[in-house]
């Protein structure tokens, strides 16, 4: 069997990405099953879904905490401490990651061990569907790593996205950048082993006191602490020349990251939390408001 | 058409079900893990290509009061419902039960507040045990899409006349997609026929009360045991429906379905989606040489307890696992079981594990614990107390977890 874990931000398309994996094995006479995680349902949040395939009835549900391949559709998520997607991964198991670095330069950069794909699988969505939507590509991606058939894959993407989109012109972009990457992955070999982790021992949970023991908090909320600037794909910027001060952007930013904080009265962004959703540049009624791709926020 | 195979969700394998069972109406509120199937059924139903009458409701209350009300005017109705919502509505699941109409409802089960979770255990669909609802739990998608039939078939049956709960684990199954055998339409109508009401529903020329007030407890007493021969009844009516289901779809589905337990000695009891990992286990534990097996339970009212009996016979331990807590008793299947096998003259140790709460993973090594409890128990003759399956890595996360809460406080 092969466990596939995808980790991505709300919005990429991890869902849709595990579930082409899943319909390509299924096409390609496998058994298969996925499984979306949800939770925190918003934009740019961590997501996770899984896909797993055999030849034979798949005896297992639920997450997969140990993982044959990890898709990483989001470099930032290593350094999200609630993502964490390097855990659990098997050894020999294979790691791809959506960066623009060589797999060398993310080795080192992330101390990763593991065999690692790199593929900057975001410019790649920019170039040929116009959006950082990254569901088709990674599930190319996927689909290459697990050993699935080009031509599943391809009736994979055709069934699953006629049943969302009814774009045809754009059904047929996504078959095509999918399998652009399928075909630019090199095929790799998967040699995890079956064992796997037998989880810890059973213990008797003791009785506590309600001061521990009952549903609250007593600490303070650590919600200020937790930046969102690193969600960005995109980098929302003002041009002053063209701003009118009419603060729409200021009422329509869903995080209230924009407020007035210069002496001349002009809207500006918080950075650290800006998470890159960029309704701003929608709402903005003179288009005073560009986008500028982002790599790395920190 | 033919029957296809699909990946599909578990909520998908439900809105099949309800599509197939060519439903008259349905009523509807929104709650996760459930709400896929309304937005499914809604999808069809604005393409055209289901002929249903769908109403959005302002609360689980008032939608099964609708939903039951529909089936007393003798059309076929669905709804469906989860946790909170099941609570919310309850009041309404005794009442139609009682008015003895064929409503079918999924449950998506998902543990009840406080704390909060999205994820499954079965406190939610086994508080509704004695309401007079039968119920029938799944452990797979096609299991889900497969029952939505038989629990037609069941609920329509003149011997049974009750309404049914299909239950299915929010997440692990609602939410997860697998290979799933769409039967064909013109097989479906021959197992399930349009229904035709002969005690329950409204024509101008034949006006009656339906759901009257009694004052007296015999009459009280009549009708409610009544309720409960007619439940009763539904066992063997089941087996009949199940039979006719095989013939038809080749699928069998017993009251309980027997897992290696033919030569065990020794047999796991679970319900639901976390079967799939109980069966890995025993087949795991079968390859090191336990004689072990697993029995699962599909309909849980009426309560199989023959099948149950000479399923469990001569075998020297049974653990039941149980996915819920009864707080201030224990797991809610184990006293069910204890009681039906009390009366026997050799009967197993029975062992009581409550696992799988809000969700939580069932690891390789909990399995073997309860393994290894059951061995021990044949050779003492002696069952240990009711364990929680809760591991030393979960009880030091916790840990941590208390401590970023502030706990304990110290004043
Ligand atoms: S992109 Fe614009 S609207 Fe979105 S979070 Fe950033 S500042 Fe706010
Ligand atoms: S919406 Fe545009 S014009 Fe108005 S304040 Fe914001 S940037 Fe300036």
């Amino acid at each position: 069997m092969l466990r596939i874990r995808f980790h991505g931000r709300g919005g990429q398309g991890t869902k849709i990405a595990s579930r082409l994996v899943g319909t390509a094995a299924f096409l390609d006479g496998l058994y298969a099953q996925d499984f979306p995680l949800y939770g925190a349902e918003r934009r740019g949040a961590p997501i996770t879904a899984f896909t797993r395939i055999s030849r034979e009835p798949i005896l297992e549900r639920g997450v997969i905490s140990e993982p044959d391949i990890l898709i990483i559709m989001d470099e930032t998520l290593l350094d999200d401490p609630m993502a964490m997607p390097l855990t659990g991964l098997k050894e020999d198991g294979v790691i791809f990651l959506n960066t623009t670095h060589s797999p060398a330069e993310a080795k080192n950069r992330y101390k990763i061990k593991a065999q690692i794909i790199t593929l900057d699988i975001t410019k790649i969505g920019i170039d040929t569907l116009g959006k950082p939507i990254l569901s088709t590509l990674a599930g190319g991606v996927a689909s290459k790593i697990a050993g699935i058939r080009e031509d599943s894959l391809k009736k994979a993407i055709e069934k699953e996205l006629s049943e969302i989109i009814t774009d045809s012109e754009l059904i047929k972009k996504n078959i095509e950048a999918s399998l652009y990457c399928f075909n630019i992955i090199k095929p790799v070999e998967v040699k995890t082993s079956e064992i796997t982790h037998k989880g810890s021992t059973v213990i008797s949970v003791p009785f506590e006191a309600a001061s521990i023991s009952t549903p609250s908090v007593n600490t303070a909320g650590n919600i200020p602490l937790r930046k969102t600037g690193n969600w960005r794909t995109f980098k929302p910027i003002f041009n002053y020349e063209l701003c009118n001060k009419c603060m729409i952007c200021v009422a329509r930013c869903p995080d209230g990251c924009i407020a007035v904080r210069n002496e001349r009265g002009f809207p500006s962004i918080d950075y650290d939390n800006c998470k890159g959703c960029l309704i701003c540049i929608d709402e903005c009624p003179v288009h005073a408001i560009e986008k500028v791709r982002e790599v790395h926020t920190w | 058409m033919v029957a296809k195979k699909e990946m599909l969700t578990g909520n998908s394998s439900a809105a099949w079900g309800v599509r197939l069972a060519e439903i008259d109406y349905i009523p509807a509120y929104p709650i996760t893990p459930q709400t896929e199937i309304i937005e499914t059924l809604a999808k069809w139903i604005s393409d055209g290509v289901m002929d249903t009458r769908m109403v959005t409701m302002d609360s689980e209350h008032s939608m099964i009061t609708a939903a039951g009300a529909a089936s007393a005017t003798g059309v076929r109705a669905f709804t469906a419902t989860s946790s909170q919502g099941l609570l919310y509505g309850f009041e309404m699941l005794y009442t139609v039960a009682g008015w003895r109409v064929p409503l079918v409802m999924v449950n998506v089960s998902r543990g009840l507040s406080a704390p909060i979770t999205l994820e499954p255990d079965h406190n939610d669909i086994l508080s509704a045990r004695d309401s007079g609802f039968l119920q029938i739990h799944c452990e797979t998608c096609q299991e889900v899409l497969d029952s939505i039939l038989i629990a037609y078939r069941l609920a329509e049956d003149e011997r049974v006349l009750l309404p049914v709960l299909v239950n299915m684990d929010g997440f692990h199954l609602s939410f997860t997609r697998e290979p799933v055998e769409i039967p064909d339409i013109e097989d479906v109508r021959r197992f399930l026929p349009t229904y035709n009401p002969k005690h329950a529903f409204f024509k101008a020329s034949q006006p009656m009360a339906q759901g009257i007030a009694v004052l007296g407890g015999p009459i009280y007493s009549y009708f409610k045991y009544q309720m409960h021969l007619a439940c009763m009844k539904g066992l063997e009516v089941y087996k009949e429906i199940s039979k006719e289901f095989e013939k038809v779809f080749h699928r069998s589905y017993d009251t309980v379905e027997k897992y290696m337990t033919d030569d065990a000695d020794y047999i796991l009891i679970m319900t639901n989606s976390f079967s799939t990992l109980g069966k890995a286990a025993v087949k795991r534990a079968r390859e090191r040489g336990i004689k072990i097996g697993l029995l699962k339970l599909r309909l849980l009212r009426p309560f199989p307890e023959e099948d149950l009996k000479n399923a469990i016979k001569g075998c020297k331990a049974v653990a039941v696992l149980d996915q819920n807590i009864g707080v201030g008793k224990g797991g809610i299947l184990y006293p069910e079981i204890a009681s039906t096998i009390y009366n026997e003259q050799k009967r197993p140790v029975l062992l009581s594990f409550i696992g799988g709460l809000g969700g939580k993973n069932i690891s390789e090594s909990e399995f073997d614990f309860i393994f290894d409890n059951m061995i021990k128990a044949a050779e003492t003759g002696k069952a240990p107390a009711p364990q929680l399956l809760y591991t030393e890595t979960e009880w030091n996360e916790m840990e941590k977890l208390k401590k970023m809460a502030g706990k304990p406080i110290f004043w």
